[in-house]
């Protein structure tokens, strides 16, 4: 018994405003994750903002009338609850067509701390523990950070890391065009943070493409990652490719100057940037506790991705991870 | 013994170069099966048909069912004998037909001999091409080709076992009725497909009451649609050229759906079946729907609602 628990995120689902918002809709793709063996689902706030479905507390209201009532479709779904919900503080979730808030500025922390609560509450009620973060811009916004800067972001996380109720933990997670992936910036904003406040969501696909080794940084960073995310990638994209003036756009969404169709790919044995098998041996090794999260984002393929997931965690993963081996 | 569950092999979806199928390439038969391992189904059925995609890319059955093993999953339980009847080549009504149709037979028993299946399951009437209907020496004469091959595949280990499609020439609760009452119970058995007699206004319950003593497995599948328009008459497959209905068939455990599984499950319970239920939803893609998904939530419900069914104790 180890105190892993398996998730998978609605990523590849929840892709726009005018999809995905039926009740039906959604008890088909948590039936389609109970089934496949997780025992949650992470939300997130990323796709597009306030508008999105099941995307902030406020919707999740509106479609079902409260939170706790949301909480019981999970249930009558056979899933726990979420384990996490995924929060990008650049996304304006109180300002109509608005922006949100940088972490660089001080005057940007008392809002952005409000936010975090508003979503933790969200996770504490649907049974999860973990609030995802997006710790910092791009690296095309700032170039690599100053101390200055990293000193900047260890204030508002480590704020917003204290301001969090009671069981819910904050996360960082990288993704692999931010300006952390520059002049070690994780490691900096790791050293510089509150380790009682601030974990590391480690984004096994995020890592790859951004050129960092996932199991030699988990194996280095054990002790602060507190939520893991598991899915694969083919390419890289180095330095120079992320500083492309609005690389979300022109290398995220259109895939660059080499036309990459798809960064994302569910974990399996096919092949691909990530070695889940000596990933999942360091996880044993660290005793690792808390949520492995699967992911599937850019799938064509809703459902087989969360199947095929399902497959290689049952068979394979967990018991790795869990030690369960013969 | 008391329940398993396997999948009935259709699959379909969208790949980068197109429509593609499980048989397209050893990846793709291995993602299909993860994915029905993964759900919780035990085994998986198939088509007879596969046999020559078998041979070429696995070499052959047995080493097919190794390679489904691997996956998971314990073994092939079920082979459907898909054949185009016509009643000048091969057709159970007309006798001077049989003795293709039992060299057939022959033929294919030896080349699945290979591994040890429980049922072959066939049409036991042609396609429906007459406005009058199978009469009832029609039935008589395929009461007893069925017989003959059923004697055959017994030798093999295996059951022949009688699946009425809607738009079949034995489809009605009489027409099924007298059929059996034709047909040795030793050698001929019935394969419960729901939503095929539920199409043909047939109760599956009912039928299955009837007839429990001989039924031999089940395809667990749903539908939204009765045939009120007489699509059944539309030869040569009223299945995909009906101009009524687009979609017929759908996984079970929507609210949508006409059978009632809940019931269907309480009488497989009170009559003491045990082994095999297989679930079924082919042309479930059609309409923007998903092969994959379809199939997880079929096994959402087998566990979550039919599983807990069967196993309360029979009232």
């Amino acid at each position: 018994m180890t105190g892993v628990r398996w998730a998978y995120a609605l990523n590849q689902w929840d892709t726009n405003i005018d999809t995905f918002v039926r009740k039906r809709e959604h008890e088909r793709a948590f039936k389609t994750v109970s089934i496949s063996g997780f025992s949650a689902v992470e939300l997130t706030a990323e796709s597009f903002g306030a508008w999105e479905p099941l995307g902030t507390p406020q919707q999740i209201t509106d479609l079902y009338g409260s939170v706790g009532e949301f909480g019981q479709v999970l249930r009558d779904c056979a899933l726990k609850g979420i384990s996490s919900y995924v929060y990008d503080p650049f996304v304006g979730f109180d300002v109509e067509m608005g922006r949100g808030y940088d972490p660089l500025e001080g005057a940007s922390i008392p809002k952005i701390t409000a936010t975090a609560q508003w979503f933790a509450r969200a996770v504490h009620e649907l049974g999860g523990d973990v609030l995802v973060v997006r710790p910092a811009g791009s690296a095309w916004q700032t170039g690599s950070l100053s101390d200055e800067q990293i000193g900047a972001l260890a204030r508002c996380w480590n704020e917003v890391g204290a301001a969090l109720p009671q069981g819910v933990k904050l996360a960082l997670h990288l993704d692999f065009l931010s300006a952390l992936r520059l002049n070690r910036g994780v490691e900096r904003l790791l050293d510089a943070t509150d380790a009682g406040l601030v974990g590391l969501a480690l984004d096994t696909a995020e890592y790859a493409i951004a050129g960092i080794d996932p199991v030699d940084f988990y194996r280095r960073h054990a002790d602060r990652v507190t939520h893991v995310q598991l899915k694969n990638a083919r390419d890289v994209v180095d330095d120079d490719e992320a500083l492309t003036p609005h690389a979300e756009q022109f290398v995220r969404t259109e895939g660059g100057s080499r036309g990459v169709g798809r960064w994302f790919f569910e974990p399996t044995d096919e092949g691909g940037l990530v070695d889940f098998d000596a990933f999942a041996h360091a996880l044993a090794e660290h005793h690792y506790s808390g949520w492995v999260v699967v992911e599937s984002d850019q799938s064509p393929h809703p459902a087989e991705s969360a199947m095929v997931s399902g497959w290689y965690v049952q068979k394979v993963l967990r018991p790795i991870v869990e030690d369960t081996l013969p | 013994m008391t329940i398993k569950w396997s999948y009935m092999d259709h699959w379909r979806a969208n790949g980068p170069s197109g429509p593609y199928d499980q048989w397209q390439s050893r990846l793709a038969m291995t993602r299909f099966l993860r994915q029905v391992a993964a759900v919780g189904f035990d085994a998986i059925d198939t088509f007879d048909f596969r046999i020559w995609q078998i041979f070429e890319q696995y070499g052959s059955v047995a080493n097919y069912q190794e390679f489904v093993q691997e996956q998971g999953l314990e073994r092939i339980v079920n082979t459907f004998h898909g054949v185009y009847y016509t009643p000048d080549r091969y057709a159970p009504e007309v006798p001077s037909t049989h003795v293709t149709i039992l060299d057939d037979f022959k033929r294919t028993m030896d080349m699945w001999s290979g591994i040890q299946l429980d049922n072959i399951i066939v049409m036991p009437g042609s396609r429906y091409f007459d406005e009058a209907g199978v009469p009832d020496d029609g039935l008589k004469h395929a009461a007893d080709v069925w017989g003959r091959v059923g004697e055959l595949t017994q030798q093999y280990g295996v059951n022949l076992t009688c699946h009425h499609e809607f738009y079949a020439g034995i489809r009605t609760r009489d027409q099924i009725d007298r059929f059996y009452s034709y047909a040795d119970p030793q050698y001929v058995k019935f394969f419960v497909d729901t939503a095929q007699h539920c199409i043909a206004d047939v109760d599956p319950v009912g039928v299955y009451e009837a007839h429990h003593e001989r039924v031999t497995g089940f395809h667990f599948k749903d539908t939204r649609h009765k045939d009120t328009n007489h699509d059944y008459r539309m030869f040569p497959d009223a299945e995909v050229s009906a101009t009524t209905t687009e979609k017929w068939f759908y996984e079970m455990g929507t609210a949508e759906g006409l059978v009632d599984f809940e019931a269907m499950m309480r009488s497989v319970r009170d009559h003491g079946y045990t082994g095999w239920i297989s679930v079924e939803h082919d042309k479930a893609d059609k309409l923007g729907g998903d092969y994959a998904e379809s199939t997880a939530i079929a096994r959402w419900y087998a566990k979550n609602v039919l599983d807990g069914i069967y196993q309360e104790v029979a009232s």
